[in-house]
C-alpha cells in the first residue's frame, strides 16, 4: 500500500467526476501532500462547499465536512478557532469560492486564518450542467451564455493577494508534480493559505468551446500557462488569456488568527479581568 | 447503426517507437473497478506502454491496457495523473511516493 | 451567593449560555439583540473560550456549526432579517443533527420592519423557515427568571438531542432591564452530548425509531463524514429511497416520539377556568396581569403560557378543550400560532385572537377587554 493511500476512503469509491476530470488528481495530490507532511488522519478536517469539487471530501479517509454553497470558509474558521492545533483544509470550486462564497473569501484573508484552500478553478459551474462563472474566458460559450460571455473574470489569485491573504499561489493539473509541490508549501504555511489551481471541464465546458476530451482540454490549460516573469512582460489585453502560475505572493511574518487570540487577546483579557478583581475587592 | 471501434492512440504509438525496452523491469497495477477510461495515462506516458481498450466488464465500458509492459522506465507519471487511483507502478517497493 | 441583580434580557440569556457550557460564540450586531454578542465578546475570552464577529449571519451560523462539530457549545444570537438569512444552515444543522442554540430576538417584520420594536412574528418561519421536512424545537420565555432557565434548557435539549434549538424572545425582554436572581451554579443541572464509541462500521446515525443517533464530533479518533446532504448510516451521500426514507423518519421522530422531554408550558388559574388565555413571550406577561385583575372581577379565565413553542404542545391542549370551550390567542402579529391553536381546537370550542403587529405590546387593559368581549 503506498502512503498516500492511508489517506483515503476506498469504501466510498469509485469518484462522481467525469472521466478525465482534474478533480481526481487534486485529490491524490492533497494525499500525497498528506503522507509526505506525516499528519495523522485523525489531526485532519478537510471541508468543501458545493459543486463538483465539493464532492471530494466524501473520498478523503480523514475528518470530512460537507457544507452549503460558498460557505465552507466560514465553518472551517469555526473548526479551526476551536481547535487551531488541526489542519483545516478547504476545497471549493470557483462558483462557490468567488460567486457566492466571494464575501467570505476576503474575510477569511483579512483574517489571516490559519485555513489551507484549494480553489479549484475549472471555469464553469459543472455539477449543474455546465452555467457561466464569475471564471469563464470571456466569449466562451455555457448554459447560461449561449451567445458567448460578455463579462470578464477576475484574476481570483490576484484579489486574494489585494484582501491580504498571507500565502498566494497557482498551478494547473497539467503539472501535477509542480502542483503537488506548490500544495505542499501552502500546507506548511501557518496562516491563510490559497492554491488556485486550473483544471479542466472538458464535458461541461470544454465540449461547447470546441474541446471535447480531457487531453485537449489540458493542452488550452498547458498553452495559457506562464511563469509570473513572463506574465510581467505581457500587454494587458496578452494577460487576459494567460495565467501565471507559481507562489505569486508569501508572507511568512503575519501572525495567524488564531495565534493572534490565543496568544495576545486571551491573556489580556483575563489579565483585565484580574486586575478589575482585584480593585474590585 | 455503426458500431464505434475503439482507435488506437497513434501518438503513444509513436511515442514508442521512438523508444527502446527499459533494462530494468517495472511493474505497472491496474485496477479495472476503478478505470474510466479518460486516457489521461496514456497521453502522458513518455514511452507510450498504455494503450485504451473497449471493455463490456468495466462499469465505464472501456478501461486501461498495458500495450507494452517492457517499455515502461517507471517514472510514474501515470500514477501521479491518473483521478481515479486506478494505475499503480511498482506497487510493491518499499519506498515511498 | 446568589443575589438580586438588574439586568437586561439579553445579558441575561448570555450569562445562562456561559452557566450552560456555551464556549462558542459567532454573530453579527443586529438590533435587538447585538448585546448578546457585546457580553459574549467581552466575557468569553476571559474564560479562554472563543467569540468572533463574523462578516454576515450566514456566516455566523456556519461558525458555529463548524465549532459543534470541533466539539465546543455554540451560540449565536440575531433578529428577524439575520433569522431569515441562518435559515439555509439551520437546516443543515438539522439534517447532519448537530448541536447548536440560536437566539431569535423578535421585532417588528416583515423585512427591515422596525428595528426598535417587539413583534411576535417570526414563529411559524422557526417551525418552517428551513426548507424541506424536518423537527424544530424552539422555547420562548416571557419573565426574566425564564430567560434564564429557558437558556439553559435550550442548551441541554440541544446537546440531548443532537439538533439545533431556537431560543424566541422579543424585543421587549431582550432589551429590559428587571431584577433576577442567578441560581447558584449547584442548582443548575448541564446536560452534554453523549460521547459514543464507533466500531470499524463507523455508524453515526442509523438507530431505532425515536432514539438519538450514535455521533461523535471530529477528532476523536474516528473518520467520520459529516454532509448536508441525505446520507446513509455512515454520513456518505445517498439516494436509496429506503435509506432516505428511514433517515426522514430517524430525524423527525427523534423529537416527535418524546414529546414529554420537550414540551414545557405554565398554567395559571386554570382549574375552574371557562376561558382560556393561550399566549406566550411578551403576550403572555400582559396576559398573566389581565387574568389576575379579572379573576378580581369574578371572571373565569385562566393562562396557558406555552415554554416551548415547537414541537406545539397539542396534546395539552386538547386536553383542557375537553372542559374548556372558548380559547383567545393573543399574539404581536398578524394571527400566527392562532392556526395552529384553530387547528387543534374541536369543533365546539370557539376561537378567537387579539392580534396586532404595530410594534406596540398588549396592555393588560386591552387583553381584559377582549376577555371580557368573549364572555358574552
Amino acid at each position: 500500500m503506498r502512503d498516500y493511500e492511508k489517506y483515503i476512503r476506498y469504501r466510498t469509491f469509485p469518484t462522481p467526476w467525469c472521466p478525465g476530470c482534474g478533480d481526481g488528481i487534486v485529490l491524490k495530490s492533497i494525499a500525497m501532500v498528506f503522507a509526505e507532511m506525516n499528519i495523522l488522519p485523525d489531526d485532519i478536517v478537510v471541508v468543501s462547499g458545493i459543486g463538483c469539487s465539493g464532492r471530494m471530501p466524501t473520498y478523503f479517509n480523514t475528518n470530512t465536512l460537507h457544507t452549503t454553497h460558498g460557505r465552507a470558509l466560514t465553518f472551517a474558521t469555526g473548526i479551526k478557532l476551536a481547535r487551531p492545533e488541526k489542519m483545516v483544509v478547504v476545497i471549493s470550486g470557483d462558483g462557490d469560492a468567488t460567486a457566492i462564497g466571494g464575501n467570505h473569501l476576503i474575510h477569511a484573508a483579512r483574517r489571516n486564518i490559519g485555513i489551507k484552500m484549494i480553489l479549484i478553478n475549472n471555469g464553469v459551474y459543472g455539477m449543474t450542467g455546465g452555467q457561466v462563472s464569475p471564471l469563464t474566458p470571456q466569449n466562451f460559450i455555457t448554459e447560461t451564455t449561449p451567445y458567448g460571455n460578455i463579462e470578464p473574470k477576475f484574476m481570483a489569485s490576484e484579489l486574494l493577494i489585494a484582501a491580504k491573504a498571507s500565502f498566494v499561489a497557482r498551478e494547473t493539473v497539467v503539472r501535477p508534480i509542480q502542483m503537488k509541490q506548490v500544495i505542499k508549501k501552502s500546507f506548511e504555511h501557518k496562516g491563510f493559505s490559497v492554491v488556485e489551481v486550473i483544471s479542466n471541464c472538458h464535458i461541461n465546458l470544454g465540449r461547447r468551446n470546441k474541446m471535447k476530451d480531457p487531453m485537449s482540454m489540458c493542452d488550452w490549460i498547458a498553452s495559457r500557462t506562464v511563469t509570473q516573469t513572463e506574465f510581467d512582460k505581457l500587454t494587458p489585453e496578452e494577460r487576459n488569456h494567460k495565467y501565471p502560475v507559481g507562489i505569486l505572493f508569501e508572507d511568512k511574518e503575519r501572525l495567524e488568527y488564531s495565534e493572534l487570540y490565543y496568544n495576545h487577546l486571551v491573556p489580556a483579557a483575563k489579565a483585565a479581568a484580574g486586575k478589575k478583581g482585584a480593585e474590585e475587592k | 447503426m455503426e458500431k464505434f471501434e475503439r482507435q488506437t492512440n497513434e501518438e503513444a504509438l509513436a511515442r514508442r517507437a521512438k523508444k527502446k525496452p527499459s533494462p530494468k523491469k517495472n511493474e505497472i497495477t491496474t485496477v479495472l473497478s476503478y478505470c474510466k477510461g479518460c486516457g489521461l495515462c496514456v497521453d502522458i506516458c513518455p514511452t507510450g506502454t498504455l494503450q485504451l481498450e473497449d471493455n463490456i466488464e468495466s462499469k465505464f465500458g472501456v478501461s486501461i491496457r498495458v500495450d507494452a509492459p517492457e517499455y515502461c522506465i517507471g517514472c510514474k507519471m501515470c500514477e501521479q495523473r491518473c483521478p481515479d487511483f486506478a494505475i499503480f507502478v511498482n506497487y510493491e517497493e518499499k519506498d515511498k511516493q | 451567593m446568589s443575589k438580586r441583580e438588574v439586568l437586561q434580557g439579553n445579558i441575561i440569556a448570555a450569562k445562562a449560555a456561559i452557566a450552560a457550557g456555551c464556549n462558542f460564540f459567532a454573530g453579527y450586531p443586529i438590533t435587538p439583540s447585538s448585546e448578546v454578542a457585546q457580553y459574549m465578546s467581552k466575557e468569553l475570552p476571559k474564560l479562554g473560550y472563543d467569540f468572533i464577529q463574523m462578516e454576515d449571519e450566514i456566516a455566523s451560523l456556519g461558525a458555529c456549526i463548524g465549532a459543534s462539530l470541533a466539539g465546543k457549545k455554540a451560540l449565536t444570537a440575531t433578529s428577524g432579517p439575520g433569522f431569515s438569512l441562518m435559515q439555509e444552515h439551520l437546516g443543515m444543522a438539522v439534517m447532519a443533527e448537530i448541536p447548536l442554540v440560536i437566539i431569535n430576538v423578535m421585532r417588528g417584520g416583515p423585512s427591515t420592519g422596525l428595528p426598535t420594536k417587539p413583534s411576535q412574528a417570526d414563529m411559524l418561519q422557526a417551525r418552517w423557515g428551513t426548507h424541506g421536512d424536518h423537527p424544530i424545537i424552539a422555547v420562548y420565555p416571557a419573565f426574566s427568571d425564564e430567560i434564564y432557565s429557558e437558556t439553559i434548557r435550550a442548551f441541554n435539549l440541544s446537546e440531548k438531542f443532537w439538533t439545533p434549538v431556537i431560543i424566541l424572545m422579543d424585543e421587549i425582554m431582550g432589551k429590559a432591564h428587571e431584577d433576577i436572581i442567578i441560581p447558584e451554579v449547584k442548582d443548575i443541572s448541564v446536560i452534554d452530548g453523549v460521547e459514543h464509541k464507533l466500531d470499524d462500521d463507523l455508524n453515526i446515525y442509523d438507530r431505532q425509531i425515536g432514539e438519538i443517533p450514535p455521533r461523535v464530533d471530529f477528532f476523536k479518533g474516528y473518520p467520520i463524514h459529516i454532509d448536508g446532504l441525505e446520507h446513509d448510516r455512515h454520513g456518505w451521500p445517498t439516494i436509496e429511497p429506503d435509506l432516505v426514507d428511514k433517515m426522514q423518519r430517524l430525524r423527525m421522530e427523534k423529537v416527535y416520539t418524546r414529546l414529554d422531554e420537550i414540551i414545557k408550558f405554565k398554567e395559571y388559574y386554570m382549574d375552574d377556568a371557562e376561558i382560556m388565555i393561550f399566549s406566550f413571550g411578551v403576550s403572555a406577561r400582559s396576559s398573566l396581569a389581565a387574568v389576575k385583575a379579572l379573576r378580581q372581577q369574578g371572571i373565569k379565565v385562566g393562562l396557558f403560557q406555552a415554554l416551548t413553542i415547537w414541537p406545539f404542545p397539542e396534546r395539552e391542549l386538547k386536553d383542557r378543550f375537553k372542559r374548556i370551550k372558548k380559547v383567545l390567542t393573543v399574539e404581536l402579529n398578524m394571527g400566527q400560532m392562532k392556526i395552529e391553536v384553530e387547528r387543534v381546537a374541536s369543533d365546539d370550542v370557539q376561537t378567537k385572537a387579539l392580534l396586532r403587529a404595530n410594534g406596540i405590546p398588549f396592555t393588560p387593559a386591552e387583553v381584559m377587554l377582549s376577555v371580557k368581549e368573549f364572555v358574552k
